[in-house]
């Protein structure tokens, strides 16, 4: 009876292998494993031999090599013998930079839009609803050509707005003064290090006094005392490291139009093209962060907000104490994303001339392998965006339901 | 039902995979291994030519939408001569930054598009089929600056395309004269011209030809000089793709057959289709016993007719995209070397291919 003796073999548990859930599973995890690792293979195999087929270059030997081309703008200190690799971190602080301080204004501005787009003043919500429909629903590249040519209407270099001579506006960017090393860069960096140190113990004396009030009653007014520790640490480090190196850590150091061409020299001088990506990546993402603030908001329970009204809270603290804290579990994961999308989209700075990691990336690839040059920055770049997700990460874990 | 659907799909997957391994192990004729690229252009029935659609003159859109230029016309005689339609031509814009790319992965036949001649271009991107425009890279400035001397420009903010050689010229000049200048980078020209007539740059730097062309489409083009010298050697000319010497062979010819059809006074007026009683023009045009390597390149006997019929010879070109720009020819590099027949040889001119014979 060979049928029979088939049927017993392709039985497991008594049941028929075809049939059974545990095998149809297994088969169907192994089949699709199999799928992904052929398609990777393919896509692997096809790249590499179209690299050899047309002889494209390839290899990261340039990292070594001298870059030897100019960087428009730079946040780290670069010069045109330095390395590709150093290059590539240069840029890639300019994005990074750009990318922090848009992020912070971006949610900043965009909690603004969104607590307005539910206040219950109806011009308000309105214009709030009107902003978020039109910046929501402009393509990001036109946004940024569009603040470029109106940053151009501004007067050029030569003729600046100038603010009591020290604050200066033209269409080259924007220069004020800023604290800089009146000598040598160690007294200034060792006050800056204390200051730091000062600032974190003005945060723990905050929570250590709020925690303390909390469990005893004992008024002892945190802020102000955090505030006063922060600053009386920096106050007294610049005391004794004045004392010490004879002279001011640092000084203001005042913006100035010099040379033939009046530049404007001194300061911080922050480029146009940097001006225009943040003005632009901070309009579009605000809008998108205002409804995410607003979903989440509405998220909370309306009982919650008519319980803490019932209480005695004024609406602001409702909003503050009751409503956001919950809010904010809701707003946190779909807002890392929007952070993610400013840094990608300051990639477009290329049109405008300001020198991201893509504008400075695409330049390279003419003295240096493409191929290789788009790997580091789409590396890069997923460093960047794992990072975003990590602080959301972070903060979810902390923000998280404890013992539901 | 949700499992039988994953198992097909899954199975599908598993099929493609499949069908694209037994794809992958056959010799690629995408590659060109089987097929030259004048069988495939002709296969194909249009030649790919990547061009500029923003520098007057050279690759730039008339006012009904059409490319027109110098780099233009050395396409459409590619075209006539392997299609015998100038028409025939499929435009690719590609921007300064993408011309690389776009040659090492074989994407278009042929590119004419302001492109100089480097000899690591010539290593990575493709062959360069002769020089067809001598320039060499200056500074454009706003006249009320004064400035008129490159040097003098220490202090200021220059605006440079990406991709460019201009730009890595810029940064020897900077270096080499310890110049403190800063360099403002774009990807496209139209923003960069915006920012320069805004004042913020005070120069603007490209191949001289290239300055004289943007400073015509400006409102009021007497408002800017382009300051004399050169900071660079800037050889401009059309280029092939590596791998087909064939193709890279036809398109040199078909420069040759401009130059010489000037050389020996043919226009597109007067192109001769019965012998004329000159042995060289009547082997250039196919009407001799004699040929030049028609027949080895796979061209028609008679493809100069057809070439200078469409197009005209090199100083018909010129006069038409270039001369108009104010870019004098006489005189310069970009005049004849040769003439025929040769009473003062040579002209003193630079613009020079191998003889047709």
């Amino acid at each position: 009876m060979a049928g029979h003796h088939t049927a017993r073999l392709l039985t497991y548990q008594g049941i028929p292998v075809w049939r059974h859930i545990v095998v149809i599973q297994w088969a169907l995890q192994v089949l699709s494993a199999v799928a992904v690792a052929g398609l990777v293979f393919w896509f692997f195999t096809n790249i590499s031999n179209a690299i050899d087929d047309r002889d494209i270059p390839y290899g990261f030997s340039f990292l070594e090599r001298a870059y030897q081309t100019p960087i428009g703008e730079h946040v780290l200190p670069y010069d045109s013998s330095d390395t590709y690799a150093y290059a590539f971190l240069v840029a890639a602080s300019n994005t990074v930079v750009l990318a922090i301080v848009g992020v912070i204004l971006a949610i900043s501005f965009g909690t603004l839009i969104g607590i307005a787009r539910i206040s219950s003043n109806w011009a308000l919500s309105r214009l709030a609803l009107a902003y978020v429909e039109f910046f929501r629903n402009v393509p990001v590249l036109v946004l940024i050509l569009f603040t470029f040519y109106i940053m151009l209407l501004l007067p050029p270099v030569a003729e600046s707005y100038s603010v009591g001579g020290r604050v200066y506006l033209h269409n080259g960017g924007l220069a004020v003064p800023w604290p800089t090393p009146a000598g040598q860069a160690l007294p200034a960096l060792a006050w800056l290090a204390l200051a730091a140190a000062g600032a974190a113990a003005g945060v723990l004396t905050h929570r250590f006094l709020t925690r303390r009030e909390a469990v005893t009653g004992h008024v002892s007014y945190p802020l102000t005392a955090g505030i006063a520790t922060a600053l009386g640490i920096a106050l007294i480090f610049w005391i004794v490291i004045a004392l010490l190196s004879g002279a001011a850590p640092l000084t203001i150091e005042t913006p100035a139009p010099t040379g033939r061409f009046s530049t404007i020299e001194g300061g911080l001088h922050v480029r146009a093209g940097a001006i225009v990506m943040l003005i632009s990546l901070v309009i579009y993402t605000a809008a998108f962060i205002a409804e995410i603030v607003r979903a989440g908001i509405q998220s909370v329970g309306k009982g919650q907000t008519e319980a803490a009204l019932a209480t005695g809270l004024h609406s602001v603290g409702v909003l503050r104490y009751i409503v956001f804290p919950q809010a904010v579990r809701v707003i946190v994961p779909p807002l890392i994303s929007q952070c993610l999308n400013l840094t990608k989209n300051s990639s477009l700075a290329a049109a405008i001339g300001f020198a991201d990691l893509t504008n400075v990336a695409i330049t390279m690839t003419q003295t240096a392998p493409a191929i290789s040059i788009f790997l580091i920055i789409m590396a890069a770049y997923l460093l960047m965006s794992l990072a975003w997700s990590a602080i959301g990460n972070i903060y979810n874990w902390r923000a998280r339901i404890v013992g539901t | 039902m949700v499992r039988f659907l994953a198992l097909v799909l899954v199975l599908a997957a598993a099929a493609m995979v499949l069908t694209a391994c037994t794809d992958n192990g056959d010799p690629a004729p995408e590659n060109g291994d089987m097929m030259s690229r004048l069988a495939t252009v002709q296969e194909r029935g249009t030649l790919v030519c990547a061009i500029n659609t923003s520098l007057p003159g050279f690759g730039a859109l008339d006012d009904d939408g059409n490319n027109v230029g110098f780099d233009i016309d050395q396409c459409r005689a590619v075209a006539a001569a392997v299609l015998g339609d100038p028409d025939a031509v499929e435009y690719r814009p590609t921007v300064a930054g993408e011309r690389g790319p776009t040659m090492q992965a074989g994407e278009v036949d042929l590119m004419v598009r302001n492109t100089t001649w480097t000899s690591v271009r010539d290593a990575t991107w493709g062959n360069f089929a002769w020089t067809t425009f001598y320039d060499g890279q200056g500074f454009m400035v706003p006249a009320s600056l004064g400035v008129s001397d490159p040097l003098e420009l220490d202090g200021s903010t220059v605006c440079v395309l990406q991709g460019t050689t201009t730009e890595l010229n810029l940064e020897d000049f900077i270096t080499q004269h310890n110049l403190n200048i800063r360099v403002t980078t774009f990807d496209d020209q139209a923003p960069l011209s915006e920012a320069y007539l805004a004042g913020q740059c005070q120069a603007e730097t490209t191949d001289r030809s290239g300055l004289t062309s943007v400073r015509a489409t400006f409102d009021n083009p007497a408002a800017h000089v382009i300051l004399p010298g050169t900071i660079s050697e800037e050889p401009l000319g059309p280029v092939v793709p590596h791998g087909d010497e064939q193709w890279y062979d036809i398109v040199k010819s078909v420069v040759a057959i401009l130059i010489y059809s000037e050389a020996y006074g043919i226009d597109s007026r007067n192109v001769p289709t019965a012998q004329t009683g000159s042995r060289a023009v009547d082997r250039l045009f196919g009407l001799g016993d004699s040929n030049w390597g028609q027949e080895d390149l796979g061209l028609s006997q008679t493809v100069a007719q057809d070439i200078i019929r469409a197009v005209g010879n090199y100083g018909e070109i010129y006069d038409r995209h270039l001369t108009p720009l104010g870019l004098q020819r006489e005189g310069t590099r970009n005049a004849l070397w040769i003439a025929a027949p040769c009473e003062d040889c040579p002209k003193g001119g630079e613009i020079y291919a191998a003889p047709l014979r």
